[in-house]
């Protein structure tokens, strides 16, 4: 991976009094907004929402490792599958859902570190291809160990019933959890983003050798950020079981990898609103040029994903934000001459 | 079953693995991108080789319009889609080859439709040897003479002609070929064409063994990548020896050890290629990566 600096890891919070007004303003909408949302919504509209925060927090999962500390992977998928079926054997078992989601996230942090502390040494193409590895092998593998993962048909479960007295719908409530679980693990990223670690991630990905000479442990940040991401690709695992209470091998194939690859950079990379951007493309778009043409799906897919990156090269969020700031200065440079 | 034969049969789809991984080897020295499309393109040009050969055209010939055809496109993707993003992000490029890859398949699935094809053989039907030491077919003694084929032009080109030292400078150091007045542009087309045009061989050359459809060469450039992140990127020889070597284990142990079987047979050159990456980082015949502050 080259070496970009471009935003630091601490955003300027500052700005004027009134776009700080406006930011908290916007945030506060777009809570009630989600808040409100499947309580008007059809069930498959609140599927898709959810659908979009599963792959959001893997997606994110994926930015620590790609964004934050320039390294790459292709084995996103096999830790969203061994969080999921974490969870999924765990419920099969009987056990409560908080323990498959223990269960899942900390065998996939497990894994995720053991695989990263020898290739924490590779860098570019070479550790691509050797997080390559892990869904080629854990496919197969999760169809041959049938006692755990039902084989080939995968795993049926019912868990996360709406409770009684909330009222509310199957897909109403699992849109709740997913939801807040997303905020959770997007909130302790944004946190760990603004500290001592962030900082740390950034200058492993911008100069390897200067982080050393700064007293960063480059080989033991990898390897972090490495389990990081594993573990929050098992969170979104064990989130995808809950949206859809089901798994099978075939959902962990490459193919999920390189979309989530995809999603990343057509959301930007270092950018939470990126993140969201990225899922929401992987999840709206084929359901869209499905409804245009069934039998040019994939093609049209294809297309929009070129079109989009010959648009914005560094993503969707990045644009948005340059194109929001844009407009803003030229209304308080318009408020400054009326003054 | 015959030993020797299980060898010969890998070092046949090793050829294919290692002619595909050729065309990586291209783009990569030549624009410094893993083009995950390599294959899907191979299988359009593939697919355009079985309309020639169905509207009569001898299979060579056919193959051979192919070939040429796909050098141009190459060399057009290269200007209109790729040139935009070189020197970038990388993650962005990989993205856009994978856009293409996606786009790739669906013009494919649209065009020729989703039906498997059959491909002939541009080799007799057949093999020499028989008895106890088994038969060594025409077909793997071809696909095995193209590759060295190939090889060989490709080195005559490069090391012997005056537009393949102008590459080898734009591969080198792109900035101070500008400066010397080479067209880099022009040489970087050249080398997204040459790679197209690898690729169609190696498409046509495993599509009869397979049949043709529009996943066909998935898995190949599966081990395709595997024999040249091994072979270290930037090196043929390196490549062609890690797609033998990837060809004759994924064969013997899906062959001999029962545990491994079919499902399982991709996975055993992955490990063995992790486990050589993680000694030897700069893979087997790269060269070693001095980096500044």
């Amino acid at each position: 991976m080259s070496v970009v600096v471009d935003e630091p890891a601490v955003r300027d919070g500052g700005g004027t009094s009134r776009r700080r007004h406006g930011r908290t303003l916007t945030a506060v909408a777009l809570v009630l907004v989600f808040a409100v949302f499947p309580l008007f919504m059809s069930p498959f509209a609140n599927l898709q929402v959810t659908l979009i925060l599963v792959y959001a927090v893997a997606i994110l999962g994926l930015d620590i490792l790609v964004g934050w500390t320039g390294q790459v992977s292709l084995g996103q998928s096999a830790f969203f599958g061994i969080g999921a079926y974490g969870v999924a054997a765990g419920a099969v078992h009987g056990w409560p859902v908080w323990a498959g989601l223990l269960l899942g996230t900390a065998v996939a942090g497990v894994v995720g570190c053991l695989v990263a502390i020898p290739a924490a040494r590779l860098r570019g193409y070479a550790l691509g291809m050797i997080t390559l590895t892990l869904p080629v092998v854990a496919v197969p593998l999760a169809k041959r160990m049938e006692a755990v993962t039902g084989g080939a048909q995968g795993l049926n479960v019912t868990i996360v019933q709406a409770p009684a007295w909330t009222g509310l719908a199957a897909d109403q409530w699992r849109y709740y959890v997913v939801g807040v679980g997303a905020a959770i693990v997007f909130a302790l990223a944004a946190a760990l983003r603004r500290g001592r670690f962030g900082r740390a991630f950034d200058a492993v990905r911008v100069n390897e050798a200067l982080a050393t000479a700064q007293g960063v442990h480059v080989t033991r940040y990898k390897v972090l950020a490495f389990t990081l991401s594993a573990v929050y690709g098992g969170v979104a695992g064990v989130l995808y079981v809950v949206a859809v209470q089901f798994i099978s091998p075939e959902t962990l194939i490459l193919t999920l990898s390189i979309s989530m690859l995809a999603g990343l950079a057509i959301g930007g990379l270092r950018s939470l609103l990126g993140c969201v951007l990225g899922a929401a493309f992987y999840v709206v778009v084929p359901n869209l040029t499905g409804s245009v043409s069934a039998g040019q799906s994939y093609l049209l897919y294809g297309v929009c994903l070129l079109v989009v990156m010959l648009l914005m090269p560094r993503g969707v969020a990045p644009a948005l934000g340059h194109a929001v700031r844009r407009v803003a200065n030229r209304r308080e440079r318009a408020a400054a001459s009326g003054e | 079953m015959n030993l020797l034969q299980q060898v010969l049969d890998g070092l046949g789809s090793g050829s294919v693995y290692a002619t595909l991984a050729l065309a990586l080897v291209l783009v990569h020295r030549s624009t410094g991108i893993v083009n995950f499309a390599q294959g899907q393109m191979a299988v359009i040009s593939t697919y355009v080789a079985w309309t020639l050969y169905d509207a009569g055209v001898p299979v060579w010939g056919a193959i051979g319009a192919a070939i040429v055809l796909s050098l141009v496109v190459g060399a057009l993707v290269e200007r209109f889609l790729i040139r935009r993003f070189e020197g970038g992000e990388p993650l962005a490029a990989i993205v856009v080859t994978v856009g293409l890859l996606i786009s790739v398949n669906g013009l494919v699935s649209l065009i020729w439709g989703t039906v498997l094809k059959q491909f002939p053989s541009a080799f007799p039907p057949g093999g020499v040897g028989s008895g106890s030491g088994g038969t060594i077919g025409y077909g793997t003694l071809g696909t095995i003479g193209a590759l060295l084929v190939v090889v060989l032009a490709l080195n005559w080109l490069f090391r012997h002609t005056r537009l393949g030292l102008a590459f080898r400078a734009v591969a080198a150091n792109p900035e101070s070929s500008a400066l010397l007045g080479l067209p880099v542009g022009r040489l970087l087309m050249l080398g997204w064409g040459l790679a197209a045009a690898v690729g169609a061989l190696a498409g046509c050359l495993v599509a009869p063994k397979l049949y043709l459809a529009p996943e066909m060469m998935d898995s190949v450039l599966t081990y395709a990548l595997a024999a040249a992140v091994l072979g270290g990127l930037n090196s043929a020889l390196g490549t062609v020896l890690a797609a033998w070597f990837i060809g004759v284990v994924e064969n013997l142990a899906g062959t001999y050890v029962s545990f491994v079987g079919g499902d399982m047979k991709i996975a055993v050159p992955l490990v063995l290629m992790v486990l050589i990456l993680l000694f030897k980082p700069e893979g087997v015949f790269g060269h070693k990566e001095v980096r500044r502050v």
